[in-house]
């Protein structure tokens, strides 16, 4: 519908039909309302990180937001019985969302995160699980910590098509990474939020719009406070390396597995060589030089690079978060600066 | 005939027969009504039933049927040879028994008949044949292999009945019309070879050939060959020079072969040396007797017995007499000993007479008996101290040998016996040495006093065996006098005779050779307490980079050498110099292995039989020990001393920079136990000083270490006691200010003066040598005399940002470490590293030492040119290392002043500098770590700085 021209006309079921292209999704426009639950949730719940179902509506490369729900938070007690539960408090609600005529249309979930630490091995799998029954869906972040410093953190989040497919496969060893052109950088796709309202809310808004220039949030903005945001950060950060390097030993100590084992390889197959050499000088039949069963042949199973990809995906994140905050902390003492030389 | 068969098979059951009854009838059951009860019985239908069948035939008196079947039953044995069947040969022989048993009765004699004898000679031979032949052994069926085994007991047992008769046989054995010509042919070629002259029969014990049957009694057989009766009826002048030449070939052609007793062709040759002819001739058999001699131990892990070793020295001298007395007569590997009849040329020929032999081998060989035999006897008893006795007897002939080599001109044999002699010298200090030299003064004196005459005199006095070798046999036709010295000559100085022979070595040996003199030298000088000559020495020759190419005695030559410098540096008080020449022995825990004193058992994994009866083979003996307990006590003492102060500066530290591993295990152990009882071992001692000194309470740590038992192994007790005491002090201070300078203000120099009892000067050098080196942020206030501190706490940010570099440089190393691994350019460090790790032991002895000493200088060029590919990394790196430098020094820079930010920054990299140009200090062990660590350790040793350049400048 971006492109102005009105489609011809066609029954549904052509309609339905033709749509084989499928247009990239490009923006997610997230009702107000809808942004406000979230928050309210993720805020109300800050110490714990929870969930909660987004439903909404996917036109062309729009998908929209217009109702959520949040997941009853997790006691943590017995596992089965609350997988279940949860389960089952899903599609009740989707019933009863269906019978009072909402939107029900799952797109996606959202949940919170603590200083922007999101990128799990969890979070995958839960969007390749949603992946399966929804073809666009979307996960939005809110990290309520950072929010505090007067930034709307929501992200819109999804799985880029490469790697779920090599996902899908199992097949996250080096070569395979490398031969998709696969970097770190590519599991992840940001999609643009947008807000929108209805007109009527947002007549509605004007009207409530206090007399006062500056809002909370933007006293917020100016705390100069700087250093729990940066510690915090840097906590992770060296969390992180401590990760990076464990990953980074796994793959030295499978190397040198590999290296060990190819020369017993080696060593074996000119063992058999000659052995070979001198079966068939003696008129022997020369044993095969492929052994599947012996042990030195076995194939030692490449550490995947998911973990470490993952890793370093956050470890960026940390790197522009605290990059971000360091700039505008700069501008900020710069501005202080100048207001204690007036 | 059935009731004879019944009691015949009554009184044969005593036999442990495997025939069934049944086939016995058959056998000796001639008659028709005898086979008909014989077919009752019979169930398999032997082969056996043809030849009954044949006697069937014959009617002939009882007498002479038994005989018949005897004579059938020995054409059937032979048969039976023919096809190698021993299972159907065990039944012959046990037919052959009865029946024998049959025919006394009959003739009612006990003298065997000549066919039984005929058979059993058949069954011997055959025998020993098969036996001999393993090749076939092996072939064998289990049920034939196990006739064999069962036949050649019962046979020996059997014969040993007979033995007079069979030798009559064999003596005799054409009486016999059906003599075969193929059986004892061994005992034939023997028989003929052995006697010329006299005729088989004179000799009853000459004539069989069982020297070669290793199953036989041999209490008749082994007897034969006494040298006496080698040439019985001759007078000794009457032997002709081809007699002798003819007896020793047979002689040594016997060598070697299964069951000729070494010790008795020891003595035939000893003998036939006496009858030789001629001076070559007596070389030449002396030669074998040597050998023979050598031979006389079969095991490579056992030594030859003393006294045979004795001989075989005198022996050696012998030779070299001879050689120094007919100088045309050469002796060398080359010439064919088969071929010419050189030997027969007399002592007043003219030109060179061509002799087999290699005397540097032999005292190669002599060396290393006496060196297993040390290995062997045990160290605290008397025949040690007996064995060691021998050493000077040692030392003269290797002496004489390369005094001869030298005559002849070939410098690579003498290098070779001068590294012998070198390298029964190096580990003997001045005292021992002056032992040594005494002691074969001494047996020289005696041994003149004893009477002097005939050759094979022994000149240490063992008279016992003088008189052996005088009552066996005549005086030898070729007089050999003594020409060569009996007595080494040593130099008063041991230094003298080492610098005399590896000289020599220097010049004209091979490269194993001068690489293990050069250790020699190394230690030798270590011992005499000359630290810094010892030490150009190991780094002039580059030892410490080529050792672990080498062979594992080398090796092991190389630890020894490198343990005797640590101590040596300790006993010059270089503590940081002796901690580096011992931390690596130390670093993996096996001490013992590496210096191949003793075996030490490994939890980890069990050596094989085979490793360990080669490591076995390389201990060290005795008296060759270096005190275990002395170098422990050192290496700790050392380690202590400095990592004392070191795990002071760096308590509050995130990087802990480790100097002594081992060392801070043992602290580890030692804190987590509930209770510490007073200290027993040199550990204890150590941990006790180490608790007192970390709290600043440095005169129970003196006391503690000095209460030591072992500094009594040290020569200059006092001194180096009083060396310890001093640098405990400094040490204490040190730590003391590291520890609590936090906490304090300001300091008064005179208080630190009478805490730690030091003057003020020494006070005053130090805490400022840790100022500069950036230990102790602090200043002198030089009125009030006091250290005014500065004490910068970093905040929790600044903290975290630097932890977060240091785990980022930790990253960037192992990356960097995973890189040369993958692309193995300048991996080589890495893969280096790597199999350092995993080697085992074997190539390990060096190989595990290589990283320092040697890689104290290959660490530097490391870091500066091996990495040079990647300058851009090791760029990288070092910016970051100066960005956390220029952080602290910001830091501090806040509080102390604008300058002092910079010129801390600046001293800090001259330091650096320094440390590089300074260079041989082994720092580093890590070629990988030497990056950043050097600069860690520029900074961090700078206090010791002034010290270090003090002793670079004397390189």
């Amino acid at each position: 519908m971006a492109d102005g021209n009105p489609p011809p006309l066609r029954s549904f079921a052509q309609a339905a039909q033709a749509e084989v292209e499928v247009q990239p999704l490009r923006v997610v426009q997230i009702e107000g309302l809808v942004a406000l639950k979230i928050i309210k949730h993720c805020k109300e719940c800050m110490p714990a990180l929870v969930t909660g179902q987004l439903l909404g509506l996917d036109i062309g490369s729009i998908l929209e937001v217009t109702n959520c729900f949040p997941f009853p938070s997790r006691g943590g007690e017995d596992e089965d019985e609350l997988d279940t539960d949860g389960a089952n408090y899903q599609l009740e609600m989707m019933r009863c969302l269906r019978e009072v005529n909402v939107d029900n249309n799952t797109v996606g979930w959202y949940q919170s995160t603590y200083m922007g630490s999101f990128q799990t091995v969890e979070l995958i799998e839960t969007f390749l699980n949603y992946q399966e029954n929804i073809k666009r869906c979307v996960c939005i972040i809110y990290d309520p910590v950072r929010s505090g410093q007067g930034v709307l953190a929501l992200k819109a989040l999804k799985l880029s098509e490469d790697f779920m497919e090599l996902y899908r496969s199992q097949s996250l060893s080096g070569e395979k990474l490398r031969e998709k052109n696969m970097a770190w950088t590519h599991i992840f796709e940001e999609i643009p939020v947008k807000i929108s309202n209805s007109a009527l809310v947002s007549s509605l808004m004007t009207e409530l719009e206090p007399e006062a220039p500056a809002t909370q949030c933007d006293f917020d903005r100016l705390v100069l406070s700087t250093n729990p945001f940066m510690e915090k950060n840097l906590e992770f950060l060296i969390e992180c390396m401590d990760d990076l390097s464990m990953e980074q030993q796994k793959f030295q100590y499978y190397y040198r597995n590999l290296s060990r084992q190819q020369a017993q390889q080696q060593a074996w197959l000119q063992k058999r060589r000659t052995e070979n050499a001198a079966r068939r000088a003696s008129g022997e039949e020369p044993l095969p030089e492929e052994e599947p069963n012996n042990p030195v042949f076995k194939i030692l199973p490449e550490p995947s690079r998911l973990d470490s990809y993952l890793i370093t995906n956050q470890i960026s994140n940390y790197c522009s978060q605290v990059n971000g905050f360091a700039g505008q902390s700069l501008s900020k003492l710069y501005l202080m600066d100048a207001f204690h030389e007036d | 005939m059935a009731s004879k068969f019944w009691g015949n098979s009554d009184s044969e059951s005593d036999e442990d027969s495997q025939l069934s009854d049944h086939d016995e009838d058959e056998v000796i059951i001639g008659g028709e009504e005898a086979e008909k009860i014989a077919d009752k019985y019979r169930i398999g239908g032997d082969s056996d039933s043809d030849e009954s069948d044949d006697q069937r035939r014959v009617v002939r008196s009882a007498k002479d049927k038994r005989f018949d079947e005897l004579a059938q039953t020995t054409v059937q044995i032979q048969n039976q040879i023919n096809i190698n069947d021993w299972v159907q040969l065990q039944e012959s022989f046990e037919r052959l028994n009865k029946q024998l048993e049959k025919v006394n009765r009959l003739t009612e004699s006990q003298v065997a008949p000549r066919v039984y004898i005929k058979g059993l000679v058949l069954l011997e031979d055959y025998l020993n044949q098969t036996l001999l032949n393993k090749e076939a052994k092996k072939k064998m069926s289990p049920s034939n292999a196990k006739a064999l085994n069962f036949m050649k007991q019962k046979l020996k047992k059997n014969n040993q009945l007979y033995q007079a008769d069979i030798e009559k046989f064999r003596a005799n054995p054409v009486s016999d019309v059906e003599s075969d010509s193929d059986d004892g042919e061994n005992a034939d070629d023997v028989f003929s070879d052995d006697d010329d002259d006299d005729l088989p029969e004179d000799r009853p014990e000459d004539l069989s050939d069982d020297a070669d049957n290793p199953d036989d009694g041999g209490d008749w057989t082994s007897a034969q060959k006494k040298p006496k009766e080698m040439f019985p009826k001759l007078d000794p002048g009457q032997i002709s020079w081809e007699m002798v030449d003819k007896k020793l070939k047979e002689i040594i052609v016997a060598r070697g072969r299964k069951g000729t007793d070494r010790a008795e062709q020891v003595e035939q040759l000893s003998y036939l040396a006496r009858c030789a002819k001629t001076p070559a001739q007596k070389l030449e058999v002396m030669v074998h007797v040597v050998s023979a001699q050598f031979d006389v131990n079969p095991s490579l892990s056992t030594h030859m017995p003393i006294a045979v070793w004795k001989k075989c020295v005198q022996n050696i001298l012998v030779i070299l007499d001879i050689l120094a007395q007919y100088p045309n007569i050469v002796m060398d590997e080359t010439s064919e000993p088969e071929v010419e009849n050189e030997t027969e040329k007399g002592a007043d020929h003219e030109g060179p007479i061509h002799v087999w032999g290699n005397v540097v081998a032999f005292l190669e060989r002599c060396d290393d008996e006496l060196f297993k035999s040390l290995q062997c006897i045990d160290p605290h008893t008397k025949d040690y101290v007996e064995r060691l006795r021998d050493e000077p007897l040692f030392m003269t002939l290797a002496q004489n040998v390369q005094q001869y080599v030298e005559r002849l001109g070939d410098m690579r044999a003498a290098a070779r016996v001068a590294l012998r002699r070198v390298e029964h010298v190096y580990y003997k200090p001045q005292e021992v040495y002056e032992a040594m030299r005494k002691l074969s003064e001494l047996q020289s004196r005696s041994g003149a006093a004893a009477e002097a005459g005939v050759e094979g005199e022994e000149e240490d006095g063992d008279v016992a065996m003088k008189g052996v070798t005088e009552t066996k046999g005549p005086a030898s036709f070729v007089v050999t006098p003594e020409i060569v010295p009996r007595r080494a000559s040593f130099p008063s100085v041991n230094r003298k005779l080492m610098d005399q022979l590896v000289t020599l070595i220097y010049k004209y040996g091979d490269e194993r050779t001068k690489a293990r003199a050069m250790l020699c030298d190394i230690y030798q000088h270590a011992i005499s307490d000359e630290y810094y000559t010892a030490r150009d020495l190991l780094l002039m020759s580059h030892l410490q980079d080529s050792v672990m190419n080498m062979d594992i005695s080398t090796q092991l030559l190389f630890n020894r050498a490198m343990a005797q410098l640590g101590l040596c540096a300790f006993r010059e008080s270089l503590v940081m110099e002796a901690h580096n020449c011992l931390s690596e022995l130390y670093a993996g825990g096996r001490v013992k292995e590496l210096l191949a004193q003793g075996v030490q058992q490994s939890r980890w994994h069990e050596k094989n039989p085979e490793q360990e009866k080669l490591e076995r083979r390389r201990q060290m003996p005795f008296h060759m020990h270096i005190n275990l307990e002395l170098l422990e006590a050192v290496h700790l003492v050392t380690a202590m001393l400095l990592e004392v102060p070191n795990m002071a500066s760096s308590m509050h530290d995130m990087k802990r920079k480790v100097i002594s591993k081992p060392f801070r295990r043992l602290l580890d152990i030692n804190e987590k136990q509930t209770f510490t009882g007073p200290p027993e071992n040199v550990r204890d001692h150590v941990m006790a000083a180490t608790q007192a000194l970390s709290k600043g309470d440095w005169e129970k740590a003196v006391e503690v270490i000095q209460s030591m038992d072992v500094w009594k192994l040290l020569g200059k007790r006092e001194a180096i006691l009083q060396m310890l005491r001093g640098k405990m002090q400094e040490e204490a201070l040190r730590t003391y200010i590291f520890t609590y300078s936090p906490y304090f203000d300001s300091l008064s120099l005179d208080q630190l003066m009478t805490m730690f009892g030091l003057p003020e000067a020494q006070v005053h050098s130090i805490v400022s040598k840790m100022m500069i080196a950036e230990e102790l942020h602090a200043s002198w206030d030089q009125p009030t005399r006091c250290i005014v501190t500065h004490n910068v706490e970093p905040t929790r940010l600044q903290a975290l940002a630097s932890q977060f570099a240091e785990k980022l440089n930790v990253l960037v190393e192992s990356n960097e470490k995973a890189f040369d691994a993958r692309t193995g350019g300048g991996g080589l460090e890495g893969m280096g590293r790597r199999n350092r790790d995993t080697q085992d032991y074997a190539d390990a002895a060096g190989g595990r030492r290589g990283g320092d000493f040697g890689g104290g200088r290959g660490g530097n060029k490391g870091g500066r040119g091996g990495r040079g590919g990647r300058d851009n990394f090791g760029g990288g790196r070092g910016g970051r290392d100066n960005n956390q430098g220029g952080y602290n020094n910001y830091n501090r820079g806040g509080q102390g002043g604008g300058g002092r930010g910079y010129s801390s920054g600046y001293q800090s990299t001259r330091y650096q500098d320094a440390y590089s140009s300074v260079g041989r200090t082994p720092y580093q062990t890590g070629p990988t770590a030497a990056g950043i660590n050097r600069g860690q350790q520029a900074a961090d040793a700078g206090g010791r700085m002034v010290s270090l350049s003090r002793m670079g400048s004397r390189f």
